[in-house]
């Protein structure tokens, strides 16, 4: 007989997504280095003059000629290397930043003494093992409250014989409220 | 019958973090901007040197400069999407390690809280962000803890007994409310 089939705790940060992102990026930087190509490929494609004397004055000058353009086609890299790599970064980054933002709101909610619902992150955020760890926490929190007043309720039955039973029984179960509480640290 | 009016999409936003996302953004710009000024730096004293040598020897065998310098452009492109890469897959590698450190002692400070540890520090460090995280978890365990704690003190107090009908009746029932108020 095989016991209960359970199934793994998903990973903090999956693999696929740590893959995607360097792939992206990949893409990313490779499309940057493609244009700077392109830039320098028009400025360097021109064609020298035919004569002997005109190829060598055009190959004196090129160098001093070419300084600002490779100065802007660099910048140009750069500008369209950082925009697009910072929205990739906002955009990717997202699904582990969504769901701690998503945490904070929940903590300042359960914080200010609101009810607290079940977390769940949408599909394909990261991090998922953090709203299982803290739906758990508040599970645990609210079957001890659920016991503690159960055990309150159970003594209060006594009440209906006589005030000292009724009482004891009440200090009864405040001792076994008290002693339940003592795993709390 | 009329078909209700389409609601209008709300914009999603997606930078919500400055203070995860906005280093991040601006450590990759940084390894493109360092990337970008050595390969101007590198290419430009090359063409210094490589178009003055063409110059000087004195046999055109090329029709653009691009012809000269093809091989050197070729290498040191090659060598700028490997250092931006590289340096990026680092980063990146850097980042998810670091969030994925801290973010396991803050599951871990969760579970351990669910088993009764409300006082051990989360320290979730490394990450600016994940660590002031760690910290609001500390914060909603050490409510808690205090909250259980005075809880507690009055169960036990209770307890004891030597405390008059009536007003045992009236702490009863508040005791009541406040473990009613615990995780609503």
């Amino acid at each position: 007989m095989s016991g209960p089939e359970t199934n793994p705790p998903p990973p903090l940060i999956d693999r696929r997504y740590i893959f995607g992102l360097l792939f992206r990026l990949c893409a990313n930087f490779a499309g940057g280095v493609a244009i700077l190509f392109v830039i320098l490929y028009l400025a360097l494609s021109r064609p020298l003059p035919w004569d002997y004397a005109g190829v060598s004055h055009a190959l004196r000058n090129l160098a001093p000629f070419l300084r600002p353009v490779l100065a802007v086609s660099v910048l140009v890299y750069a500008l369209l290397a950082c925009g697009s790599t910072a929205a990739l970064c906002v955009y990717i980054l997202h699904k582990v930043a969504g769901p701690l933002y998503r945490m904070d709101l929940v903590l300042d909610q359960y914080r200010s003494g609101a009810p607290t619902r079940t977390v769940s992150f949408r599909n394909g955020d990261q991090i998922q093992p953090v709203a299982q760890a803290f739906n758990q926490w508040i599970g645990t929190l609210r079957r001890d409250r659920h016991r503690w007043l159960a055990t309150m309720k159970d003594a209060e039955r006594h009440c209906l014989q006589d005030e000292a039973t009724c009482r004891a029984k009440m200090e009864d179960g405040l001792r076994k409220v008290a002693e339940d509480m003592k795993r709390y640290h | 019958m009329k078909n209700p009016a389409p609601q209008p999409s709300r914009p999603r936003i997606r930078y919500i973090s400055p203070r995860f996302q906005g280093p991040a953004v601006l450590a990759f710009a940084a390894i493109i901007s360092i990337g970008g000024a050595i390969f101007w730096k590198l290419v430009d004293s090359e063409f210094q040197r490589v178009f003055l040598d063409a110059a000087i020897r004195g046999h055109y065998t090329f029709d653009s400069a691009y012809d000269i310098v093809r091989a050197l452009l070729a290498s040191h492109l090659a060598g700028l999407f490997a250092g931006v890469f590289l340096a990026g897959s680092v980063l990146v590698l850097f980042l998810i390690a670091a969030t994925r450190h801290g973010i396991s002692k803050a599951v871990d400070s969760l579970r351990s809280s669910a088993d009764g540890d409300l006082s051990t520090p989360t320290g979730a460090g490394l990450i600016g962000e994940v660590d002031r995280f760690g910290r609001k978890i500390d914060a909603a365990r050490s409510d808690t803890l205090d909250s259980v704690l005075k809880i507690r003190s009055e169960v036990e107090a209770l307890a004891a007994g030597g405390i008059p009908p009536g007003e045992f009746r009236l702490r009863w029932d508040d005791l009541k409310q406040r473990i009613r108020e615990i995780a609503p």
